[in-house]
């Protein structure tokens, strides 16, 4: 869902943050949000309300559930490409063939 | 805490969804795989992928894409298959586990209690299938007719439509709808579009899933 999501927005996300979790990605509040976004994906519930927390404390309460929103909907979408072997056709895995060696994404299972 | 309406709407709804007659699967059947998939997010020690703890098959795909969607390969749908299960009820778990794990994981990121499941409505079917099915390139899974003219993902539950209902329902009310996606000024006012795309990739990064 990486490239399919990036294409909506038309402005650059530090790619970098988006594979080591580290770093701001460019956007305010961006540590923030790659913590909360780490621990919804994580199990440790503990973890997560301290994420929560801190995210709610610097942008505020709704932005923290947009967020959260964000995050349940690639939770869904991520499933949705598994589950139905979402591949991409010729030209647009040629387009992006510099972002998948970027990503490191090419030897995961999902790419059979 | 106060969360939007449209949200509320969409997650009341979908798990409405899951509780109501399938194209393939009752409602009673379509709750078991709900909870099996909700479970599956939770689970604090979750079995291996490669475990059938279940004695169903539908129920086993469930839980594996609940928990470990990143481990799904064309052999495993094949497999499934050759094993008996038809093409449309793998589509529909995969609706019924897309119509669960977004609430559930949008109830614990913001630290809110999970609405009761529904009682199962009836032990009907729907049928509700589209009219013309078709093999496509960029699924697995068959289609609705014509195949391979929108990206995999958008035609990918096409082959239910309450399915693929649910799916985009879902997603206007927790990201953006199509109209909103074409604007690239559009915002709900909290996350910009370069901060909900940083969220985003950092799920599908997590989650190891390749599309």
């Amino acid at each position: 869902m990486l490239s399919w999501s990036g294409q909506t927005s038309g402005a650059p996300v530090d790619l970098t943050s988006i594979v080591t979790g580290e770093g701001t990605g460019g956007v305010p509040f961006g540590a923030e949000l790659l913590a909360f976004t780490d621990a919804i994906a994580d199990w440790d519930d503990e973890e997560l309300a301290e994420a929560r927390e801190r995210l709610r404390s610097t942008a505020g309460e709704s932005f923290m559930v947009d967020a959260a929103a964000v995050a349940a909907n690639f939770e869904m979408m991520t499933r949705v490409a598994d589950g139905t072997g979402a591949r991409f056709d010729d030209k647009t895995r040629e387009a992006r063939a510099g972002l998948t060696r970027t990503l490191h994404v090419d030897h995961w299972e999902s790419a059979r | 805490m106060e969360v939007r309406a449209d949200l509320v709407e969409a997650h009341r709804a979908s798990i409405h969804h899951v509780g109501s007659p399938g194209a393939c699967l009752t409602a009673t059947q379509r709750i078991r795989l709900s909870e099996i998939a909700r479970d599956a997010y939770v689970e604090a020690e979750p079995s291996p992928p490669w475990v059938r703890r279940y004695p169903a098959a539908a129920e086993n795909l469930a839980y594996r894409l609940a928990r470990h969607a990143g481990t799904f390969s064309v052999d495993l749908y094949d497999r499934a298959i050759a094993e008996g299960m038809s093409a449309l009820v793998w589509v529909e778990v995969v609706g019924v586990v897309i119509a669960t794990v977004p609430v559930v994981a949008f109830a614990r990121a913001v630290g809110s209690d999970l609405a009761p499941f529904p009682v199962a409505d009836g032990r009907s079917t729907t049928g509700r299938v589209a009219p013309d099915l078709v093999d496509a390139t960029l699924n697995w899974v068959p289609v609705a007719a014509p195949a391979d003219r929108t990206a995999a993902v958008v035609q990918a539950l096409s082959a239910l439509p309450d399915e693929w209902d649910n799916l985009w329902r879902l997603a206007a009310a927790q990201y953006m709808s199509d109209r909103q996606m074409n604007d690239p000024a559009w915002t709900r006012g909290t996350l910009s579009r370069p901060q909900m795309e940083l969220v985003a990739g950092r799920i599908s990064k997590l989650r190891e899933c390749f599309y």
